[in-house]
């Protein structure tokens, strides 16, 4: 077997310190075959072409580069070898510069330790198997898993290429959670005037037939990986068809069933057919299995009587599968808000005027449960409203991270009372104040320049405390300077954390995807990575990865739209790197030892067989598996345990 | 620092330590000490593996059979680990093979582990030298038959 060793003297950087002629009398001695060449800068595209051209014209079979680090160039070298006709992975580098020659003293000793790492190299080299990549089809569609603003973006963005997109949202409506806010800091938008441009053209736009929405529904079940995922889908039964009907309503007011509108979170009522709130997407109402008379067995067929268009309510309507081929996911399911009746003194649930935000957000809502006006339950405009801040939030008894969007709102309400309201006493209540940004402190400038605003930081949200009754409440409280005080609040709202959505433990069990130790969904990684899971080819955005305001959530989407479309590209194979663990099923005990301890979730066992098998497309070659296994039954490629020991044995002759 | 300079080279014990190294942290941060260009003992023979977690015990046990006076591990800090958690694992290997060196009578102080990250060059310029030192005071390891 024919080596080559190309020592690269980087101009004076390691020949000043390491003589390349004593390296060569060194390997020589020990490997009287090999080809050894001296270059001064191997990495330009001199010394590129000098490699190719002397592995072609030496017949060289193996390489060795002694030159820089291999993170700097083994990329770089690789493809020199490739050129020349080569396998890539029959080279070795030798990072003779940065830990060697820059670090030793003693050149003697520079030369001797160079002569050792070489000759182990050489060792090495020789066990190296040719190494291809492997290349799978793949499918570009993809699956988003909730219609908020970060799902639908993302949604709208994919399909825009031309790719399918299915996007399932558990609820009747789309728009998340803003679109059911009539403001949005910090400019005081309009939530569902700047979310309908975006679901219009989900439900209509130029891409909307690549676009497959499904409401009220659910993923049930997700097999294979990154490039081609199955997952099972299960829709509620609408009874509504959304095609056929034209939204008009006509069918509301006929049905003889009330019940509390859990859209507005109870405020008000609904009937068994309706809309979540006025205008609400898609354009169609619902039926409520549990309260519709004819679906509990009874006589009324009053939506249907009134319904001016033919078929278009269903009341056969049934649950429906769907399984849809994709390619990758992203979870956007959003978050949930913080059980206020979790912290007791603060009233929430004894008493009929304490809102939580999302409450609040609909009673300031023109199609909320009180047209937008605020009101106590009395039916009075309140002559002052308190807002209590970080409400679960910072807290080590509850939560202990920033919600990070609550200051935010809480000034926003603030301008919205004011501006309703006129003269109305506000206090904020609050532990620590974040607003980050270059818009957010305008929201804030004006509250704190609000004459009937008030500002009382406390320590504790035990230092607070509800008393009164439904004419009016005060709260008792204990500032951060120990100084005590009443204030009264017909109103008060509350800014509870920001919490993972329920269903997030359901899905991440679903989809294998982790969660963080607060419930939200684990990041690949918390800077660089924070739109992909740690499963390959699910990605994350919005707050069900953190809590996180629109801009944020609508820019994660973005991310991992960028990432989809540059990673699955229609036409274009997977490569799938060919340094990862590969199982001999002969030598395999099927202990499972490796399926427990891959991060990756890329082994599976094979219960016919009953050997491990690793899904090459998931394995990152790591290489845990490789040491775990008890019976060496699993190959380490690039690291085998023969190129390694190989190795540690030249290096201590 | 380097005992040479006090005492004859031919005299001085000259361990030969094996150091595996984690690709994305501890290798990276001995590069980093590189181009600093921080001056450390040369005993130390490092053997690159992708993760910690790669590291199989039995190459500790193989390096020590074949005549290393001292093996070091280095790994990202926990939480840093490219893969996610083979840093853990190799924790949890280390502590058994600690285990397993005594009844062979290697003394735990031949076998050391640490966290290095990619910035961390003089962290393990000042690891290397701590363990060249050490396993210098040691002296040569003699496995007894």
């Amino acid at each position: 077997m024919k080596i080559g060793v190309y020592f690269c003297k980087c101009g004076t950087n390691i020949s000043d310190k390491i003589d390349p002629g004593k390296i060569r009398e060194t390997l020589v001695q020990q490997y009287p075959g090999i080809h050894f060449s001296t270059m001064d800068f191997m990495c330009s595209e001199e010394g590129k072409e000098a490699i190719e051209k002397d592995i072609g014209e030496n017949n060289v079979e193996r390489v060795v580069i002694a030159a820089c680090s291999p993170r700097d160039h083994e990329a770089t070298f690789m493809r020199v070898l490739s050129k020349a006709g080569l396998n890539p992975y029959l080279m070795q580098m030798v990072n003779i510069r940065e830990q060697i020659a820059w670090v030793t003293a003693d050149p003697d000793r520079a030369v001797e330790k160079a002569g050792r790492y070489l000759r182990s190299a050489v060792n090495r080299v020789q066990l190296h198997d040719p190494l291809e990549k492997k290349e799978i089809e793949i499918c570009p569609d993809v699956l988003v898993i909730g219609a908020g603003p970060a799902g639908l973006k993302t949604a709208l963005t994919i399909a825009g290429s031309g790719r399918k997109v299915v996007l399932v949202e558990k609820s009747p409506v789309i728009g998340g959670m803003p679109v059911r806010y009539e403001e949005l800091f910090p400019n005081m938008e309009c939530g569902p005037c700047m979310l309908e441009p975006l679901m219009g053209d989900i439900l209509h736009g130029e891409y909307a037939e690549n676009i497959e929405l499904l409401t009220m529904a659910e993923v049930t079940g997700v097999v294979g990986s990154y490039g081609n995922f199955v997952a099972k889908i299960s829709q509620r039964p609408r009874f509504v068809d959304m095609h056929t009907c034209i939204g008009c309503a006509e069918c509301i007011e006929p049905c003889p069933v009330s019940a509390k509108n859990t859209f507005n979170y109870n405020l008000n009522e609904r009937r068994a057919i309706s809309f979540p709130f006025a205008g609400a997407l898609p354009g169609a109402p619902f039926i409520d299995e549990k309260l519709c008379i004819s679906l509990q067995g009874g006589e009324c067929r009053k939506c249907q009587e009134s319904c001016p268009v033919e078929g278009a309510i269903i009341f056969d309507d049934r649950e429906k599968v769907f399984e849809r081929n994709i390619g990758a996911i992203l979870i956007a399911v959003g978050s949930d808000l913080y059980d206020c009746t979790k912290i007791p003194n603060l009233g929430y649930g004894r008493f009929g005027n304490v809102y939580t935000s999302n409450e609040f957000e609909r009673i300031m809502a023109s199609n909320g449960p009180t047209d937008g006006e605020i009101r106590t339950t009395a039916g009075s405009a309140p002559t002052s409203v308190a807002i209590v801040h970080c409400v679960g939030s910072l807290d080590p008894k509850h939560k202990e991270y920033c919600s990070g969007i609550c200051c935010q709102y809480a000034f926003k309400f603030n301008h919205i009372i004011e501006k309703k309201l006129p003269g109305t006493n506000i206090s904020h209540f609050y532990k620590e104040l974040a607003i980050p940004g270059k818009e957010d402190f305008s929201l804030y400038n004006h509250a704190r320049s609000n004459p009937h605003a008030t500002f009382i930081r406390y320590g504790d949200i035990q230092d607070l405390s509800v008393a009164g009754d439904e004419a009016g409440m005060v709260i008792e409280y204990l500032d951060i300077h120990g100084k005590s005080g009443k204030v009264a609040a017909d109103i008060i709202v509350l800014c509870p954390a920001v919490v993972p959505a329920e269903e997030s433990g359901k899905l991440g069990a679903v989809l294998e995807t982790a969660l963080d130790r607060f419930g939200f969904f684990e990041e690949l990684h918390g800077r660089l990575d924070s739109a992909q899971s740690k499963i390959k080819g699910v990605f994350l955005a919005g707050t069900c990865q953190s809590p996180m305001d629109i801009q944020k959530s609508m820019n994660q989407g973005m991310a991992a739209a960028g990432y989809i479309l540059s990673g699955l590209v229609a036409g274009r194979k997977l490569e799938i790197q060919p340094v990862n663990a590969e199982v001999d099923e002969e030598r395999c005990s099927g202990c499972r030892v490796c399926v427990a301890v891959c991060p990756y979730k890329a082994i599976s066992f094979d219960s016919e067989k009953k050997v491990a098998i690793v899904n090459d497309v998931l394995c990152q070659g790591c290489g845990t598996c490789v040491a775990a296994c008890p019976a060496a039954a699993i190959k380490g490629n690039h690291f085998t345990n023969a190129e390694i020991l190989a190795e540690i044995k030249e290096v201590l002759r | 620092m380097t005992p040479e300079k006090t005492v004859p080279t031919d005299m001085v014990f000259e361990p030969k330590i094996i150091g595996f190294l984690c690709n994305w942290c501890s290798y990276a941060g001995a590069d980093k000490a590189g181009t600093a260009q921080s001056l450390y003992p040369s005993n130390v023979n490092i053997i690159r593996v992708m993760c910690s977690g790669r590291i199989d015990p039995q190459f500790v046990m193989k390096a020590f059979e074949q005549g290393a006076d001292g093996v070091i591990i280095l790994a990202c800090h926990p939480g840093d680990c490219h893969y996610k958690e083979g840093n853990y694992r190799a924790v949890q290997r280390y502590r058994l093979l600690l285990r397993m060196l005594e009844p062979f009578g290697i003394e735990k102080e031949r076998c050391r582990f640490d966290f290095v990250s990619a910035g961390e060059g003089d962290k393990f310029v000042k690891v290397i030298t701590e363990m060249v030192a050490a396993v210098r005071a040691l002296g040569p390891l003699k496995i007894p038959a």
